[in-house]
């Protein structure tokens, strides 16, 4: 059996060591997973102002041609202007409760705020192949060039997902709430 | 040298399969293999993770303090699932979201702990990489059995290529975790078929008609 001096230091340095490695690992590729984080961000932006850039130079030259992002209450708010400075839509975070967890995304609507864009997720923990399927174009492209008119986004706009009642109805509600929320900050003006 | 490793191959592949025949790693088998893909890459991330951990303890064996081993194993193997966290994240974000925590939940799956205590410990280093290696892989084999299932009957696809050529209905039920239950329950009921030894059914019968003799014997005392 070997003595408690022995035992501390032993843990002390091998806690020591693959602390290190750690750290050495994660300095290395933090910069490569940030630049992922924010081109994803960046594409969702992009993707619900109805721009889909290929590569990821070009989703960073054109996030940083036509998108200026504005502060309105505390929210960004990521508006696309034309060459001539002319506004052509909003974009927003939305997020809210899904079937599993949180559901986070991106909203765009456009300039005169009549037509929802698009929509987009960054992050949700819906069941794989079911609720998960609001990944899937078929399912976001749905939201393009719906109406936004004095009732909410139905399921008479949109078809859910077969077997995932749930997470369609989570999302339309939080796309209602985002709308509900965002619009009068618009009438504000920017 | 070769025989021990043509043991250590069989033993996890087949006679010891740890999740056949030792149901181990159960939890993580509901959570990911609904889609090959994802099955494939968690198996290849677990293969890597036990290997390389019962490398570093089998190494360290002699070294360890026996009343903190565990909480050594623990550290090394969180390590080198960290590192594989941090690798997909960086390199392949999007089956890293795919995967979303259950890599990170390769930490708590009991087959690398089990190797590390049960094997590790007590072997060199280089058997005990390969032993691990095995186990992961004998892990991995079983997990795309599974998964080739759901998948072809909860998607009508194969590595995301659909094959449901005459567009039969899918089975909702195999994209949920309970579905790998069922198929778990078929495979473990199929292996230990073909491997225990075929049992007259001799000495239950013997202790049977004893036991009704005796109490014939009872009745009959009874009754006089």
């Amino acid at each position: 059996m070997k003595g408690y001096t022995y035992t501390i230091v032993f843990t002390f340095l091998i806690s020591a060591i693959l602390t290190t490695v750690l750290a050495v690992a994660n300095q290395y590729y933090q910069p490569k997973i940030q630049r992922n984080e924010e081109v994803a961000f960046k594409r969702a932006v992009l993707y619900v102002l109805d721009i889909t850039p290929e590569t990821e130079d070009q989703v960073e030259t054109v996030f940083a041609q036509s998108i200026r992002a504005h502060s309105v209450d505390g929210a960004e708010v990521y508006v696309r202007e034309g060459q001539d400075g002319q506004i052509q839509g909003y974009a927003v975070l939305m997020y809210g409760s899904g079937v599993w967890g949180s559901i986070q995304g991106y909203l765009g609507v456009s300039a005169d705020r009549r037509v929802l864009l698009g929509i987009e997720f960054i992050a949700h923990s819906e069941t794989p192949g079911l609720g998960g399927r609001i990944d899937e174009s078929t399912y976001k492209e749905q939201f393009r060039g719906v109406p936004l008119l004095d009732r909410p986004i139905s399921d008479g706009d949109v078809d859910g997902i077969t077997g995932a009642t749930g997470t369609s109805n989570a999302v339309l509600r939080i796309v209602n709430n985002t709308i509900d929320q965002l619009l009068p900050k618009l009438e504000v003006g920017l | 040298m070769i025989n021990n490793i043509r043991e250590a191959f069989f033993r996890n592949l087949w006679t010891e399969n740890q999740v056949v025949r030792q149901i181990l790693g159960i939890c993580s088998i509901l959570a990911v293999t609904n889609l090959m893909v994802n099955t494939l890459v968690m198996g290849l991330g677990l293969m890597f993770v036990i290997s390389l951990s019962s490398l570093t303890i089998s190494a360290l064996r002699n070294y360890i303090p026996h009343r903190v081993r565990m909480i050594v194993q623990t550290f090394i193997i969180a390590s080198y699932v960290i590192l594989v966290d941090i690798f997909l994240k960086a390199n392949y974000p999007e089956l890293s979201r795919a995967l979303g925590p259950y890599i990170g939940l390769i930490i708590t799956n009991c087959i690398i702990m089990g190797r590390a205590e049960a094997f590790a410990q007590k072997n060199t280093p280089f058997i005990s990489m390969l032993d691990g290696l095995f186990a992961g892989l004998g892990y991995t084999i079983v997990l795309m059995m599974i998964s080739f299932v759901r998948e072809l009957l909860g998607f009508g696809s194969i590595f995301g290529v659909n094959v449901n050529f005459l567009q039969l209905d899918t089975w909702t039920i195999m994209v949920m975790p309970p579905a790998a239950f069922f198929i778990i329950g078929v495979m473990i009921w199929v292996a230990t078929a073909l491997s225990t030894p075929k049992q007259t059914s001799q000495p239950a019968v013997q202790a049977l008609s004893r036991g009704q003799q005796a109490l014939a014997n009872q009745q009959v005392k009874a009754g006089n």
